[in-house]
């Protein structure tokens, strides 16, 4: 070893622990081992864990498609509304149309019989 | 300080395991002050320092039954504490590095074990990087072998031997630049 080493090895060498360690030490695995306590910290670390996080995260994710697949469904229906009647107008124009030209028909039957007639 | 042979810290750990306190309280007794040191010497906060100890002793209870023998037991602790320690490094918000204004000027001839001259150096150590001071007090703390070394940080030895040369190249240098006046 070198003295330059030397002088390392003195500077790091190591400390004594704090005062009344071993009992705080020996206090906190009491508590925190207790029944309660152990559900909790084991929730904690649950919660805490990155299956948890991703999980959160996948969660999230399905969040955002659900309302995008919502959304589109309602505007798929509010399509398929607008065709129907779309559809429906269409028919009605088609049918006025018929009774228009059995209507008009008629008229042309009439005038055409008046001149007759009146002979 | 008592010494503690290996029977007796075998009986320690098989006792703790069997869920006596007061034999836990023994095994932690016995090795608070290394774990404590590792924890200080990475975070230069007696505070802090006493946190990380405290986390790493009642980890260990947690996984006392994983323990295998009092070596298995130095091991495990001394590589929780790094990794606990350097977790804890990397939570706090990056200081600037040390300058060497900051540090004291001696003000004599500096003998081994003179506190200035510790305070420097260990301020030095902690301006290095994270990997690199595990290195450092791995080896200068604890006095492992680079075999240890790389087992407990789980790198390869060849690392381990160019960290450790490359780190007391940085700390020489600071240190010639610090005390070459005297």
């Amino acid at each position: 070893m070198t003295p330059f080493e030397e002088k390392l090895r003195n500077a790091l060498r190591r400390e004594a622990a704090p005062e009344g360690f071993a009992e705080r030490v020996v206090a906190r695995t009491r508590r925190e081992t207790q029944p309660g306590a152990k559900a909790w910290w084991q929730f904690w670390a649950f919660v805490s864990a990155r299956v948890f996080r991703w999980a959160l995260a996948a969660a999230v994710v399905c969040v955002v498609i659900g309302g995008g697949l919502v959304q589109r469904h309602r505007q798929d229906r509010l399509r398929q509304e607008g065709e129907l009647a779309r559809v429906q107008v269409r028919q009605a124009l088609h049918i006025a149309s018929v009774k228009l030209n059995v209507t008009r028909k008629r008229v042309q039957e009439i005038n055409r019989e008046a001149p007759s007639s009146r002979l | 300080m008592t010494t503690v042979t290996l029977p007796q810290r075998e009986e320690a750990l098989a006792r703790s395991v069997r869920g006596d306190a007061t034999a836990f309280a023994d095994l932690v007794q016995e090795h608070q002050s290394m774990v404590f040191s590792i924890a200080y010497h990475f975070l230069h906060d007696r505070g802090r320092a006493e946190e990380v100890a405290q986390d790493v002793f009642v980890r260990l209870y947690r996984h006392l039954d994983s323990i295998k023998s009092g070596d298995h037991l130095v091991f495990w602790l001394r590589k929780v504490a790094c990794r606990r320690s350097i977790d804890e490094v990397r939570k706090l918000p990056k200081a600037p590095p040390t300058s060497l204004e900051d540090v004291a000027e001696p003000v004599a001839e500096l003998p081994a074990t003179d506190p200035l001259l510790s305070r420097g150096l260990q301020r030095m150590v902690a301006s290095l990087t994270d990997d690199a001071r595990a290195v450092i007090i791995l080896r200068y703390q604890e006095e492992l072998e680079l075999a240890d070394i790389a087992e407990i940080l789980d790198i390869p030895v060849n690392t381990v031997k160019s960290r450790l040369q490359r780190s007391l190249e940085v700390l020489r240098e600071k240190f010639h630049r610090w005390a070459g006046d005297v």
